[in-house]
């Protein structure tokens, strides 16, 4: 059998092959500039989200400590936070567990005391502290010595936290901003409309 | 027209097309991956934690409300609990759209020896499903050694953590692994509900306030401590000068017109006090309401009156009854009870001590009063408690006489307690009107709990004590000294919250 040919089945002439060149090479290049940028806008979108969860993270982290805390002190700077706890869960070394070790890990019985401001709820002889600090790019989380990295960011994470006392107790007052890596020029207002806001009270009647 | 097939050039398209369709589809998977990884996280695990610690203080409240109820409405106290001895627990509440639940378990873990007040510890847990999918928040971008998201908020996927871990109590006690339906997050909380002791600020109006006088003032002292010094409350360096700035004034309404000093805290509800306004030592808070119940009469059940005296007449006196010979002194949970009828206008009634072989005991007196204590302001009924004695006296109607006419020199205020029963007809309005008289500044030490009653006092007497009332009003200069022995005065009135702590486990 023979194949039937087609008379328009021509080549290209090299005037047309060269223009073809050049739009594929307009169209390509076009086509991984845009594939470029929407990658780079895509890690930009993804990293702000995630450090906006980072940002949640500080501010539950931080909401959660001071609900249950004694005395909340901010440094000057506003930059570090220093929570005093009740001691609620009783740990090795504690008296209680050295005279019966089978208590380590349980809850404490409070007991009360009658001090000049009040009748007062004790769990255990001793308190414990935690305390929020910055480290670099990172913020830390120290309760009792042990250093826990609650958020890591190259956004520049910075948390900002005030204590005001009240009558009974008081409340902190929390920003946590950041510097969105997909910025021009890093103007403070850009900054700004990345702060999330947060209120935590002490429900503990504040000591000292 | 008929358009002429090219198999071959058909192949090159349909493999661009899918080339298209494959990149187009990794980037959009790649971005559903991120968004709802995203979407889960914050939508889902951080609601979620949050839901379940509103749950628990949901269920905290329940018990609260459990709890106040046996000051205020005791037969009715923790109904449709599991009851066993001083150990309540809830049923589970299940509320919300979400299905939150929650259930607390409530126990009397001390008893104040003093007053006999209950203090109760309530564990409530919060338990909020976790929607969406099966798997944790993680970020990577934490640092080395940190653990992400779930190290915050434990999310119970399949199986029970902290029962697994630390027992259903907490105490490592009955440790199992008990399947959970569905994704869920449970927080733990335990709250101390403390006793509302009756005198807890020198004076706590729930309604109006205006007094004292431009030269008043109210400050406070200690007296298991030592008798009360004027000069304390201006020298720091004295150390009584701790408890000599606890002169505090509560008025649960906005309506407060300050007048003299007060070395203590002020506390309004929704008033305009300033340091500008006001010689306040201590903190101004015009943002602290508080409630204020009506006073019922204690069940008199078990009251074995007494047989006499039931009328005050000029010259009445309350000698302990006789036992066996011996004076019976009575004791604080049961001391001799005392009916009156008829308290006249000039009655006098005096209370002494039981005296065993020259000594004279503590005694334990209540008196019941049906009617007032001085029917005008003309009236002048007194009382007198001398050492030893500690008087309780409950009234139905008014009181009115002057302030020289209580009299208490057994060294305390908390040893003649007056309580005023609170009208049963709203539109009955009590009064109690204590009055100077002639310029006098002869005061009174003693204690007036009367929630339901108008406060007046005339002049300018020298007060050793603490007022609980509806309005009040002063116009003289006081001179007004709150015992702060009287923290821990009297049966409790209500329940307060004095603390919080969260299990984090």
């Amino acid at each position: 059998m023979k194949l039937n040919s087609s008379a328009n089945a021509h080549g290209f002439t090299l005037a047309e092959i060269m223009i073809a060149m050049a739009a594929s090479a307009v169209v390509f290049g076009g086509t991984m500039t845009s594939t470029t940028a929407l990658q780079k806008s895509f890690n930009a979108i993804d990293n702000y989200f995630a450090t906006h969860m980072q940002q949640i993270r500080i501010v539950d982290y931080l909401g959660r400590d001071v609900k249950r805390g004694l005395i909340v002190t901010t440094s000057v700077d506003l930059q570090t936070v220093t929570i005093t706890t009740p001691n609620y869960i009783i740990q090795a070394g504690d008296p209680e567990a050295i005279a019966n070790p089978s208590l380590i890990g349980a809850p404490r019985t409070p007991t009360i005391t009658y001090t000049p401001s009040g009748p007062q709820v004790n769990y255990g002889n001793t308190t414990s502290t935690i305390v929020y600090s910055i480290n670099g790019l990172s913020i830390l989380r120290t309760e009792n010595g042990t250093i826990t990295t609650i958020a890591s960011s190259t956004d520049q994470l910075v948390p900002e936290t005030t204590d005001v006392e009240l009558a009974n107790t008081e409340y902190t007052k929390t920003s946590v901003t950041f510097q969105p890596m997909f910025t021009s020029g890093g103007s403070i207002a850009q900054r700004s409309g990345t702060t999330v806001f947060s209120t935590a009270y002490l429900r503990n009647k504040r000591r000292g | 027209m008929k358009s002429r097939n090219h198999p071959e050039k058909d192949g090159t398209v349909r493999i661009c097309t899918l080339c298209a369709i494959l990149i187009l589809s990794l980037i959009g998977s790649s971005v559903l991956l991120n968004s709802a990884t995203r979407f889960n996280a914050a939508s889902s695990q951080v609601r979620s934690w949050k839901e379940s610690l509103l749950a628990a203080e949901t269920g905290g409240d329940i018990a609260y409300a459990e709890v106040r109820k046996t000051v205020m409405d005791p037969p009715h106290a923790f109904g449709g609990w599991t009851n066993a001895g001083s150990t309540h627990l809830s049923p589970v509440t299940t509320f919300g759209s979400d299905n939150l639940t929650t259930n607390t378990a409530v126990d009397l873990f001390y008893t104040d020896p003093a007053t006999g007040n209950a203090w109760y510890r309530l564990r409530s847990m919060g338990t909020a499903p976790v929607l969406g999918l099966r798997r944790t928040g993680m970020d990577d971008r934490m640092g080395p050694g940190s653990r992400g998201d779930s190290l915050l908020r434990k999310i119970d996927f399949f199986s029970d953590h902290f029962i697994a871990t630390y027992g259903p109590n907490g105490d490592g006690v009955g440790k199992v692994i008990v399947p959970v339906p569905n994704p869920q997050i449970t927080r733990r909380i335990e709250q101390i509900s403390a006793p509302i002791t009756p005198f807890e600020a020198a004076i706590k109006a729930g309604g109006t306030f205006y007094g004292l006088g431009s030269a008043a003032y109210v400050d406070s002292y200690r007296s298991s401590t030592g008798p009360y010094d004027s000069n304390v409350r201006n020298n720091p360096a004295d150390p009584r000068y701790i408890d000599s700035q606890s002169g505090t004034v509560e008025i649960d309404s906005a309506v407060a017109t300050i007048q003299g000093t007060i070395y203590g805290n002020l506390y309004t509800n929704g008033g305009t006090v300033t340091k500008k306004t006001a010689n306040v030592s201590g903190v101004i808070d015009n943002d602290v309401p508080f409630s204020l119940n009506t006073l019922e009469m204690p069940s008199t059940a078990t009251w074995n009156y007494v047989a006499s005296p039931t009328a005050v007449t000029p010259n009445t006196v309350i000698n302990p009854p006789i036992v066996n010979g011996v004076p019976q002194a009575g004791a604080p949970s049961s001391p001799n009870y005392y009916l009156i009828t008829n308290f006249v206008n000039s009655g006098s009634l005096t209370v002494n001590p039981a005296v065993i072989n020259g000594s004279p005991q503590d005694t334990y007196v209540t008196v019941s009063v049906t009617g007032d204590i001085g029917a005008s302001t003309s009236s002048q009924p007194s009382i007198t408690v001398p050492a030893y004695v500690h008087l309780k006296v409950y009234f139905t109607g008014n009181f009115q006489t002057k302030a020289e006419n209580i009299i208490n020199t057994s060294g305390y205020c908390g040893n003649l307690q007056f309580y005023a029963i609170s009208p049963t007809d709203p539109s009955v309005q009590q009064t109690i009107n204590i009055n100077s008289g002639g310029g006098s500044n002869a005061g009174f030490s003693a204690l007036f709990y009367a929630p339901s009653a108008n406060f007046t006092i005339n002049g300018g007497p020298d007060i050793t004590g603490a007022i609980v009332c509806k309005n009040f009003y002063a116009n003289g200069n006081v001179h007004w000294h709150y015992d702060r022995r009287l923290d821990t005065e009297g049966a409790a009135v209500d329940y307060r919250i004095i603390s919080y702590v969260e299990d984090t486990r």
